[in-house]
C-alpha cells in the first residue's frame, strides 16, 4: 500500500484520471461507433472515413476542451478562493462570465454569431475584468472586499447590457443563441477552437508555480507581507493567471456554473487546504468532472442538454450536503 | 558591528497627521524592548514601520545598518519574524501547514517548502511544545495554543529579530505565563532580540527578572516619553502620565535574591 501515498503515484493518477475520461468520452455519442471501431481508428486513422471524422474531429477535441475547461475553472476557483480569503467566491468573480457573455450576445445580434463571436466574447471579459479591477481600486481601502465588490457591480452592469440586447434580438433565431449561450455547451467545439487551450495553459501554469503562495496570501496582506511575500508580484500572476484561463474558458464553452467554485471544495475535502495538493487535484478532478458531465450532456436525452444546466444540477445538492457536512467538520 | 536594529527621530502617522514623532531607540541581539501606552499611541505604527508595511513621515529604521525600505521583503522576513497580535483563520490549515509558511523567507519564487523546511518546522513546534499538535485543524487549536503556533511560525523564520504586537492578549493566566517562558527561553538560548508592544507593565517586569536586559518605552505626548530599565522607568509616576490612572507598585523578594515588582491599580484620574 506504501506505493499509493508516494509523490510519484499520486501525480500520475491525477493525469491519468482526465485522460481516462477522455478516452471514455471517445466511446460515446449519438452516431454510433462500435468499441472495435473506436479503437481501430484510434491505431490506424483513415482519412477521410465516418468513424476518424467522428472521432477526432469531433468527440476528441470537444473532450480535450471540456478536460481544459474544468480544470481552468476548478484551478482558478481555488486560487481566487484562496487569494481573496473567501471560500464562497468562484471562477467568474471578477464578472468574467457576464463580460463575456454580453459580448457573445452583442455578435450574435450584430454579426449573427459565427466565428467572430469567440473574440469578441474575449473581448468583453477582458474588458470587464479591467472594468472590475478600476472599480474596484476607487477608494483604496480593502482591495480584497472592494475588488470582489468591484466584480459584482461590473457583473451587474454587464448582465443589464445583455438584456437590452435579449429585448431586442430576434426571438425566433438570436434570442435562443443568446440564452444557449449561457447555459453553456461543447456542442460546437472544433480543432479550430483549440487555440483557446494555450491562454488556458499559461494561466493554469501561473496558478500552479505560485501554488503554495496562495497559503500565504490566505493570511491576510499584512502577515503575508511579513512572512516575505512580494504581494503585488504573486497577486498580478495569480489573479492574472485565474483571469486569463477562466476567460479563454468561458470563451469556447459558454457559461458553465458551479465548477469552480464546487470542486475546489471537493478537492478540499479529498486532501486537505493546503494548496501545494490542492490546486494539482482540483485540476484534475475539474478536468475529469466536466469531461464525465459532457458525456451525460450529449448522451441522456434525445436532444443534447446544455452543460451548465447538468453542473448546476448536479453542482446545487452536493453544495447543500457540503454544508452541512463541513458545520461540523474542519471548518467550525 | 553595528546595532541590529536603530529607530532614529522617526515620526510616523496616517495623512499629514502624526501619530508619534522624534521615536529614537536601538535594539541588538538578546535585548527586550518592550513598548508601553494607551490605545491609539502608535505601539502598532510603530511595529509596522519596523517590518517595513509603513512608511515614516520622517527619520530611519535602520536594520543591521540598512534602511528597512532597501530590503526586499523576502530579505527582511529572514531578519524579522512577526507575531501579529489578531489573526483571522480563513481556511482550516492543519498546525504544520501553518508553520510551513515562515519558511516562505526562504523558499524559492515558484517552489515550495521541502524536507529541509518540514525539520525547521517539526523543530520550532517541539520548542513551543506544539508538535503533538502538528496535524489539527489550527482553528481548532484555543487562544493560547493558537499564539504558541504562531510563535512557532517566527521561530521557523529563523530572523534574528522577533516583533510581537501585544502577544498575550487574551490569554488566561496560565497561557500568559507558558507564553512569557517560552520567550525567555528563546531570547536566552538563541540570543533573539525582542521588541514587543503589550498593555502590562508586569510582564516588563517579568522578563527583567528572568534575566534578561529589558528596556522599557512609555509612550506620552505622542513621543517614547520614558526610555529605560523597567523598574527605573515604571513607576507610579510615570503610569499616572502615561495612563491617567493611579498605581501602586508592590515589590517583594522573589526568594532567589531578586525582587518581584508588580502592579497594582487603584482608579483613574
Amino acid at each position: 500500500m506504501r506505493i499509493f501515498h508516494s509523490k510519484w503515484f499520486r501525480a500520475v493518477a491525477l493525469i491519468a484520471l482526465p485522460l481516462a475520461c477522455i478516452v471514455i468520452s471517445l466511446f460515446s455519442g449519438r452516431f454510433f461507433l462500435s468499441p472495435a471501431e473506436v479503437f481501430s481508428t484510434l491505431l490506424h486513422p483513415v482519412p477521410g472515413a465516418a468513424a476518424t471524422t467522428v472521432v477526432f474531429q469531433l468527440r476528441l477535441p470537444r473532450s480535450v476542451a471540456a478536460a481544459f475547461v474544468g480544470a481552468s475553472l476548478s484551478a482558478s476557483g481555488a486560487a481566487y478562493q484562496g487569494v481573496f480569503r473567501n471560500p464562497l467566491v468562484n471562477s467568474s468573480l471578477l464578472g468574467v462570465s457576464q463580460g463575456a457573455g454580453f459580448g457573445a450576445a452583442l455578435s450574435i445580434v450584430l454579426l449573427g454569431g459565427g466565428a467572430a463571436l469567440y473574440p469578441c466574447a474575449f473581448l468583453f471579459a477582458v474588458l470587464a475584468v479591467i472594468l472590475s479591477i478600476l472599480s474596484g481600486r476607487i477608494c483604496n481601502t480593502n482591495t480584497n472586499v472592494t475588488l470582489i465588490l468591484g466584480g459584482v457591480i461590473v457583473s451587474s452592469f454587464f448582465s443589464a447590457l445583455t438584456s437590452i440586447l435579449k429585448y431586442m434580438a430576434d426571438p425566433y433565431s438570436q434570442l435562443p443563441a443568446i440564452t444557449f449561450w449561457f447555459m453553456g455547451s461543447f456542442a460546437s467545439v472544433g480543432t479550430t477552437h483549440l487555440v483557446a487551450v494555450i491562454p488556458m495553459l499559461l494561466g493554469l501554469a501561473l496558478i500552479y508555480l505560485c501554488r503554495w503562495k496562495i497559503n500565504i496570501l490566505s493570511m491576510g496582506d499584512r502577515e503575508a507581507a511579513a512572512l516575505g511575500l512580494n504581494l503585488n508580484f504573486y497577486k498580478l500572476l495569480l489573479i492574472g493567471g485565474a483571469t486569463l484561463c477562466t476567460t479563454a474558458a468561458v470563451c469556447i464553452s459558454g457559461v458553465i456554473g458551479w465548477v469552480g467554485l464546487v470542486i475546489p471544495h471537493i478537492g478540499r475535502m479529498l486532501v486537505g487546504n493546503d494548496n501545494d495538493r490542492l490546486i494539482p487535484v482540483s485540476m484534475s478532478l475539474g478536468a475529469a468532472f466536466l469531461v464525465v458531465i459532457d458525456i451525460l450532456a450529449r448522451n441522456l436525452t434525445a436532444a443534447e442538454l446544455p452543460i451548465g444546466i447538468l453542473t448546476a444540477l448536479i453542482g446545487t445538492p452536493f453544495f447543500v450536503y457540503l454544508l452541512k457536512k463541513t458545520k461540523g467538520g474542519a471548518w467550525q | 558591528m553595528s546595532e541590529l536594529l536603530s529607530v532614529r527621530q522617526l515620526s510616523c502617522g496616517y495623512g499629514s497627521r502624526a501619530v508619534f514623532h522624534d521615536v529614537s531607540f536601538s535594539l541588538n541581539r538578546g535585548q527586550v524592548l518592550c513598548l508601553l501606552g494607551p490605545n491609539g499611541c502608535g505601539k502598532t505604527t510603530l511595529l509596522d514601520t519596523v517590518l517595513g508595511l509603513k512608511r515614516p513621515m520622517s527619520g530611519r529604521v535602520l536594520l543591521d545598518g540598512r534602511p528597512v525600505s532597501r530590503y526586499r521583503r523576502q530579505e527582511l522576513a529572514q531578519k524579522i519574524a512577526f507575531v501579529p497580535q489578531l489573526h483571522q483563520a480563513s481556511f482550516p490549515y492543519t498546525v504544520r501547514q501553518v508553520v510551513l509558511m515562515g519558511r516562505a523567507a526562504y523558499t524559492s519564487v515558484f517552489g515550495s517548502p521541502g524536507k529541509e523546511d518540514e525539520e525547521a518546522c517539526d523543530a520550532a513546534l517541539e520548542r513551543v511544545g506544539m508538535l503533538p499538535y502538528a496535524d489539527t485543524p489550527y482553528h481548532q487549536l484555543s487562544g493560547g495554543e493558537l499564539k504558541l503556533v504562531l510563535l512557532a511560525r517566527a521561530i521557523g523564520q529563523q530572523a534574528p529579530l522577533l516583533l510581537m504586537d501585544e502577544p498575550t492578549a487574551h490569554l488566561d493566566f496560565r497561557n500568559e505565563l507558558l507564553f512569557l517562558e517560552t520567550v525567555v527561553s528563546l531570547c536566552r538560548d538563541e540570543g533573539l532580540a525582542l521588541l514587543m508592544s503589550t498593555h502590562s507593565p508586569d510582564q516588563a517586569f517579568f522578563l527583567s527578572e528572568h534575566g534578561l536586559p529589558v528596556t522599557a518605552a512609555l509612550f506620552a505626548q505622542e513621543t517614547i516619553h520614558y526610555l529605560g530599565p523597567p523598574e527605573e522607568v515604571i513607576t507610579p509616576d510615570t503610569i499616572r502620565a502615561v495612563y491617567g490612572v493611579c498605581a501602586q507598585i508592590s515589590s517583594q523578594p522573589d526568594g532567589q535574591g531578586g525582587t518581584s515588582r508588580r502592579i497594582s491599580l487603584s482608579h483613574t484620574i
